[in-house]
């Protein structure tokens, strides 16, 4: 509790924000996914976009902290603790994303009762749920000291976080009916993004920590985790180059209406700022080790990544909504809160929209606080010891 | 073995949307929601023309719920809510839903429709067939090729009621029935054939 005593006022503003979270999630639980600007068209929005963000952002910090034991890559284990607190807050965010986007949470024992082994989200519910106990085994035995079971943990813990990424990519990429998910290159694109994203803001974390003096991390093993992160930078681009090449190449008319949607339509916004912001300008700084060695820089290159991949997740998700595949008039009965007072064919969509409502925004600021308090918390009790560390 | 399905004439089909209607009165389907749609076929406005003038076509195009035989919203279903019945049809037990929407992102026809609020119904109660099962907020919802009607021998209310005769009910698996006939005669085909759904709904002209 260290850190909440110290930062009274943020920890306030994060538990205000909770509060406020959660009273807009119980409004919604009281008149339904309607408060959300999510339609028959656009059947998933903020939240299922938050909830790749975080799976992905949790990534970095265990696979830091695991390779640290698996690869004998002696370095990165001083950072193992704060890397593992980042991962488990991050895929219990990512967890309650998921169920505050169910529109029937009452009944979500119903995927224990009868499970379909061919569901994706099935899948995904299995190896987040082993993904979190991983890690809280692999928090238990660090605190405790117990070596050996750390480094038998971090063996499944691997192999684990590469799967949870793979996994929630298969609930997109596994769907034929949209043109813009439908790739086998997804699992690879979420693996290479979530260690991009997740590095990131574990760097981001740890250069917060050294400045609260809570955990002192060398400038040199910052310097080494900025270069591993320009690495990933340039596989997850490499990846994403080969998708657009692969849905422009042929010209086919799926192919050319997610290409000129990302390019110049609704989600080109996104897709420009993923690319420039999230790959090319993070990549030409890092890649020189003068940068590398400067706190600033990097902390800046690490916020342009974050966001970037926050924006891929953005216009993968949307994209592959906007057009249908029957299309014709009037469209998609829209469903939503404002269409369904509107009469005759306003309450219909050509092309599928979606902007996220106040509650929805509110509701997924409520998570992200929750999570920072959880995770000063955390830091604060468990981190203490260790701080000799370095 | 049985595949109910449903043929579609569209030289029959005149654009009127009674199969709409007629759906959502039998469903009890409530406002904002309709499981059968009639799209005027790529055009941006309802009765649209494609082409240029003169050269100019329009055609309507019902959609509904396709019943697919290798159904992708089966599928991703992760509660088995959306299963295949004995007949063919692909129905759903609303209470196993968990309003995940997996299915509606799967579906390639956007069949699928989603109780967002409260169901509320322009008549202030539940309306239509009493033996149709009422849906609650956060329930996914479509077409079940009226169930309750033809697990009693009756044919699906929009076929009832399109004054078009566009619609033809029967059984795929009987090879001399109306439907497996109408379909081999006209060279029937199904929406989207190549994804491999393969649809019981046929179309042909």
């Amino acid at each position: 509790m260290e850190l909440i005593k110290r930062y009274k006022a943020l920890s306030a503003v994060l538990a205000a924000l909770v509060i406020v979270g959660v009273a807009c999630w119980i409004y919604q639980l009281m008149c339904g996914l309607t408060v959300t600007g999510m339609n028959n068209g656009t059947s998933w929005g903020l939240y299922i976009t938050n909830f790749m963000f975080f799976v992905g952002l949790s990534a970095g910090g265990l696979i830091v902290a695991s390779s640290a034991s698996v690869f004998h890559i002696a370095k990165f284990k001083q950072v193992a603790l704060p890397a593992i607190i980042l991962s488990t807050v991050c895929i219990c965010a990512a967890g309650m994303f998921v169920l505050i986007d169910l529109g029937g949470i009452q009944r979500v024992w119903r995927i224990l009762t009868g499970p379909n082994p061919t569901s994706p989200l099935l899948w995904d519910v299995c190896v987040i749920t082993c993904y979190l106990i991983i890690n809280i085994c692999y928090l238990v035995f660090m605190t405790k000291g117990n070596d050996r079971a750390v480094s038998i943990t971090s063996r499944f813990a691997l192999p684990c976080a590469i799967l949870v990424h793979s996994v929630t990519a298969w609930i997109f990429g596994l769907e034929i009916a949209k043109e813009g998910w439908y790739s086998a290159i997804l699992a690879p694109i979420f693996v290479a993004s979530a260690m991009d994203s997740g590095l990131a803001l574990l760097l981001l974390v740890l250069s917060a920590l050294k400045k609260m003096r809570v955990f002192e991390t060398s400038r040199d093993l910052m310097a080494s985790l900025a270069g591993l992160l320009a690495t990933c930078i340039a596989v997850d681009a490499f990846f994403i180059f080969c998708e657009l090449l692969t849905m422009g190449y042929n010209g086919t008319h799926g192919g050319m209406l997610i290409l000129t949607e990302l390019t110049s339509g609704a989600t080109a916004p996104f897709f420009w700022f993923e690319i420039i912001g999230g790959l090319v300008i993070p990549f030409c700084v890092l890649v020189f080790a003068k940068n590398r060695e400067k706190t600033a820089v990097v902390n800046v290159a690490c916020v342009l990544v974050v966001l970037g991949v926050f924006c891929k997740r953005i216009w993968l998700l949307f994209t592959s909504f906007i057009t249908p595949n029957v299309m014709g008039a009037p469209g998609i009965i829209s469903g939503s809160s404002t269409a369904i007072r509107e009469t005759g064919t306003s309450s219909f969509a050509v092309l599928s929209s979606y902007a996220p409502t106040a509650f929805e925004v509110l509701i997924v600021v409520g998570v992200i606080s929750l999570v920072a308090l959880a995770f000063m918390v955390l830091a604060g009790t468990l981190i203490r010891p260790k701080k000799t560390a370095e | 073995m049985t595949r109910l399905a449903i043929a579609i004439n569209l030289d029959r089909c005149v654009g009127c949307h009674t199969c709409t209607l007629a759906c959502k009165m039998q469903n009890n389907v409530p406002e904002g929601l309709l499981w059968n749609r009639v799209l005027t076929e790529n055009c941006d406005v309802v009765d649209g023309a494609e082409g240029v003038y003169p050269a100019v076509t329009r055609t309507y195009l019902p959609v509904a719920c396709q019943h697919c035989q290798n159904a992708a919203c089966q599928r991703v279903c992760p509660t088995g809510a959306t299963y295949k019945d004995e007949k063919g049809r692909i129905e759903i037990d609303y209470q196993k839903c968990i309003g995940c929407r997996m299915c509606m992102g799967a579906c390639p026809y956007n069949a699928r429709v989603f109780n967002w609020e409260v169901p509320v119904r322009s008549t202030g109660a539940n309306y239509g067939d009493a033996r149709v099962p009422v849906r609650e907020k956060g329930m996914v919802e479509k077409c079940t090729l009226c169930k309750e009607r033809t697990d009693e021998g009756e044919e699906p209310m929009c076929v009832v009621c399109c004054p078009g005769r566009a619609r033809i009910f029967g059984d795929l698996d009987d090879p001399e029935s109306e439907i497996s006939t109408l379909v081999r005669d006209n060279h029937a085909y199904q929406l989207l054939e190549t994804m491999g759904t393969q649809p019981s709904v046929r179309y042909f002209e």
